[in-house]
């Protein structure tokens, strides 16, 4: 009963309702593109947002849609992130001045 | 009554200690970062800090002078001098750019540039001094650059940083600047250059003593066993920025520039011990 059980939940997670689409897959990587020119430009991007961008941009091109979807969605937390310890810095670094 | 007026004046002149302002400014910020460095090592002279790990761990240093013994950079050094006394396609040379004919004069950079309102450094003035004759500019990180300054900094050992901040806006604020920089936590790992060379400076990290800050611009540029080469002063900032896992900026943007001339200045009359060597 349990492996059926397993089983069934195993297939409905592989079924269309639950995987990403091209379109989903194509708007998270494009946003988190987003994201990561503006850490870019702050100057307080990381280099594990760029790798989750790129392992993206691998699963696109292979029509992985989901999992380009969860490397764009990783990728953007990232540099949502790195944005966020930018602008925090911005007054803590004072704190760690040696007086 | 004479009691309460006591305590009131008592009062006052505390409020008045509280509100004064600390003493700020690069040279108070300079004495305050020295008198860290030698309160936390005061076994360590104080012209050695431009030796970095090796004068705050004997283990290191007994190897480092075994290693001085046939050191890793002679090469370079070999092929910087050659590079300088070599002219390019005009017929001039290298020391034709610098005061001094380039000789001796490391331990006065970076430099503030009036006239660009920028931090120049040493790295920079060869590859300007390289496009004014026609040459085409070096790659900043390894090689021929590396074994140039090499060169140039093998002919001030001895002489302390005497990094100058001029009375210009523009100067104190690429200071400023490179202040922010260097205590600022930055990657993923949330480190900032101080996390490890001040607050660590002296510890291990994985294999590595962490060389203090202060003087630690000294050495450069430094052979590294860990890279197998020379490597210059970006090479090293873009190499502690992926560590921390920062994406690196490029060779001598303008916050490496402005962190290295806060750092130099930090280590004002601490003696240039480069070229180094480095695990």
């Amino acid at each position: 009963m349990k492996t059926l059980l397993l089983i069934g939940a195993l297939t409905l997670l592989a079924s269309p309702a639950f995987a990403a689409t091209q379109a989903e897959a194509e708007a998270a990587v494009s946003a988190a593109k987003a994201e990561e020119a503006r850490a870019i430009a702050a100057q307080s991007a990381w280099t594990p947002t760029e790798d989750a961008l790129k392992s993206a941009a691998k699963a696109l091109e292979a029509k992985d849609w989901m999992t380009a979807k969860a490397n764009a969605d990783e990728a953007l937390a990232l540099a949502r992130r790195s944005i966020e310890q930018s602008v925090e810095q911005k007054s803590l670094w004072r704190d760690a001045v040696i007086r | 009554m004479m009691i309460r007026r006591l305590l009131t004046a008592a009062f006052a002149v505390a409020c008045l200690a509280a509100a004064a302002p600390e003493p700020s400014g690069p040279k108070a910020d300079q004495a305050a970062f020295q008198a860290y460095f030698f309160d936390k090592f005061p076994d360590v002279k104080h012209e050695d800090f431009g030796n970095g790990p090796y004068a705050v761990n004997a283990k290191m240093r007994k190897q480092w002078q075994e290693i001085m013994e046939f050191p890793p950079y002679d090469f370079a050094l070999d092929e910087g001098k050659t590079a300088w006394e070599t002219p390019f396609a005009n017929g001039h040379h290298y020391a034709d750019c610098f005061d001094n004919g380039g000789i001796g004069i490391r331990q006065t950079y970076p430099r503030f540039d009036a006239k660009t309102g920028q931090i120049v450094t040493l790295d920079g003035a060869i590859n300007a001094c390289r496009v004014q004759n026609g040459e085409k500019p070096l790659a900043y990180q390894t090689g021929m650059m590396a074994s140039i300054t090499a060169f140039m900094a093998e002919s001030s050992r001895g002489k302390p940083f005497a990094i100058e901040i001029p009375n210009d806006p523009r100067a104190l604020a690429a200071y400023e600047k490179g202040k922010e920089f260097f205590y600022s936590r930055k990657g993923q790992l949330g480190f900032a250059c101080a996390s490890c060379h001040v607050t660590g400076a002296g510890q291990r990290l994985r294999g590595d003593i962490l060389a203090p800050a202060l003087g630690i611009l000294a050495a450069m540029p430094i052979y590294r066993s860990d890279w197998g080469s020379m490597g210059t002063t970006d090479r090293r900032f873009i190499s502690c920025s992926s560590q921390t896992r920062a994406l690196p900026y490029p060779a001598q943007d303008e916050s490496y520039r402005d962190v290295e001339y806060f750092l130099a200045y930090m280590s004002n009359g601490i003696p240039i011990t480069g070229p180094g060597t480095r695990p």
